[in-house]
């Protein structure tokens, strides 16, 4: 059953988000298209509406994700999804995946657009970024950061972080959505959905920064490799030191989320 | 006969107000059961109940000798009072929807029916009429060989002349042998096809009888309504 309710979760959720990567491709095809007729003033009005696209998918894409949580749990198409054949549970999986893919796919389009712009600018400045390049290299600046090889490392590990965050954001807004369709709240569950969901995340969030700084629970990413280390971040010498004791805080506060969501579905939530 | 539906001594209460105070009562395999009762004496809340939509409440409720759950909800047909497709949605999404989800959803009656009724197949609800959309969930909900067809005012929304039209979809496409439980206000234009009656008041069954034996007593099931809620009038 699963399958089939990720098949379906797919293709409902798809209509909230895919106009706005329709008209991401739309404007990158206009970008293409002033490269190659080397019409400036058009390719640079590409970027500009893609820089804002891409801010706009990951946005547009947070939003359908709630949106789409909301509407087929605790609206009329309530009725139609805890009706399916199928455990509570295996309803909250089918949405968590869905979202997880959905955020992430949004994230990555906005990596990708950001590349094009950056290449477009590189194609358009005619060298000139280069040039800035190695008037940074001769100043001594590009010195002072990491290698290459450290920050491909970084970011791999910037990568899982990426996949935890997701993981947090979406057990934090499911968290939020469901009790607030209970029936206490569920007077005003838009009201106490976002109390709910600024509130917790608040809080668990400066918890979290305390850990981060003060566990001494580390990552070090050196030329050799990327190594835990029982050094909090503050205390480390090593150039990239990341604190891993807040995001397994705020991994492990996300999946007792998403436990507390599926047993809120289960026993206490009331369709109006 | 097997019982589909077994309700004992079931309460539930929301806050302070206790909407259902004890009902039980059993319905049979075959029979065409009345659910009826003035607004809010708890019909809602005990459908609720049995489809699965409601799990905090004491007492027994089994349907088909199963708690309410994954497998109940597999073999009961429910169509509720509201609208609950989304409005994107085509005929041919929901049949493909139903088709996915119930083994018992019988696809090829579906499209035959969706064409009998003059529906589009990729006409969006949102540019149907309530009279359409209404048509495609019975549709939705009677090309299932369900056990148990539990249907939440199936004529609410409907208009006078198409009432017996709906009635008649349900007497034809119910799977023999299956249980219908029909709750509705409406109870002239819908009270010949009852085998049996439930009255609901104040979250209590104070009517459980065979319609036959209300005849027998020379009076139809809208009077003795009538009769035990009189004081809601």
């Amino acid at each position: 059953m699963l399958g089939k309710l990720l098949k379906h979760e797919f293709k409902h959720s798809a209509r909230y988000v895919m106009a706005i990567y329709a008209c991401t491709a739309a404007v990158l095809v206009v970008m293409a298209v002033a490269l190659l007729i080397k019409m400036t003033w058009l390719s640079v009005a590409a970027s500009v509406i893609l820089y804002f696209a891409g801010l706009l998918v990951v946005i547009m894409t947070l939003v359908a994700v709630i949106k789409n949580f909301y509407d087929s749990l605790y609206t009329n198409q309530g009725y139609l999804s805890f009706t399916l054949p199928v455990k509570c549970s295996t309803l909250l999986v089918s949405k968590v995946l869905v979202s997880f893919v959905w955020i992430i796919a949004s994230v990555v389009a906005l990596a990708l657009i950001y590349l094009v712009i950056f290449l477009n600018a590189r194609a358009q400045s005619n060298g000139e970024l280069g040039s800035i390049l190695e008037i940074l290299r001769d100043s001594g600046l590009l010195d002072m950061l990491p290698s290459g090889a450290m920050i491909a490392k970084a970011l791999v590990y910037f990568a899982l972080i990426l996949l935890l965050t997701v993981l947090t954001f979406v057990g934090f807004v499911y968290f939020s959505v469901t009790l607030a369709n209970t029936r206490p709240l569920q007077k005003h569950p838009k009201l106490f959905g976002f109390l709910i969901f600024f509130g917790s995340y608040a809080i668990t969030n400066s918890i979290g920064a305390k850990l981060t700084y003060s566990l001494p629970l580390s990552v070090t990413v050196t030329e050799t490799g990327v190594k835990l280390a029982l050094t909090s971040m503050e205390r480390s010498d090593a150039m990239l030191a990341f604190g891993i004791g807040g995001t397994i805080f705020m991994a492990l506060v996300a999946l007792g989320m998403l436990f507390a969501t599926g047993w809120i579905m289960e026993h206490k939530v009331n369709i109006k | 006969m097997s019982k589909i539906i077994n309700v004992s001594d079931l309460k539930k209460s929301y806050g302070s107000k206790e909407v259902l105070k004890g009902v039980s009562f059993a319905a049979e395999s075959g029979q065409i059961v009345g659910l009826l009762g003035p607004n809010g004496c708890g019909k809602t809340t005990l459908i609720k109940i049995l489809t699965g939509l409601i799990k905090d409440y004491n007492g027994m409720v089994r349907i088909d000798n199963e708690e309410p759950g994954a497998y109940t909800k597999s073999i009961v047909a429910y169509l509720p009072e509201k609208s609950y497709l989304p409005d994107w949605m085509r005929p041919c999404d929901a049949l493909e929807y139903f088709a996915d989800f119930y083994k018992d959803f019988d696809r090829e009656k579906a499209e035959r029916m969706v064409n009998q009724f003059g529906l589009d197949m990729k006409q969006r609800l949102k540019t149907m009429s309530k009279g359409q959309q209404e048509k495609l969930r019975l549709i939705l909900v009677m090309c299932r060989k369900a056990k148990l067809y539990i249907l939440d005012e199936p004529l609410g929304g409907v208009d006078p002349a198409a009432r017996s039209h709906i009635l008649d979809l349900i007497i034809e496409n119910h799977a023999a042998d299956s249980t219908v439980l029909i709750s509705t206000h409406l109870i002239s234009d819908v009270e010949y096809i009852f085998d049996r009656v439930l009255m609901i008041s104040n979250g209590q069954v104070v009517i459980d009888s065979h319609v036959d034996e209300i005849k027998e007593k020379g009076k139809t099931v809208e009077e003795v309504f009538k009769e035990v809620f009189s004081y809601a009038w």
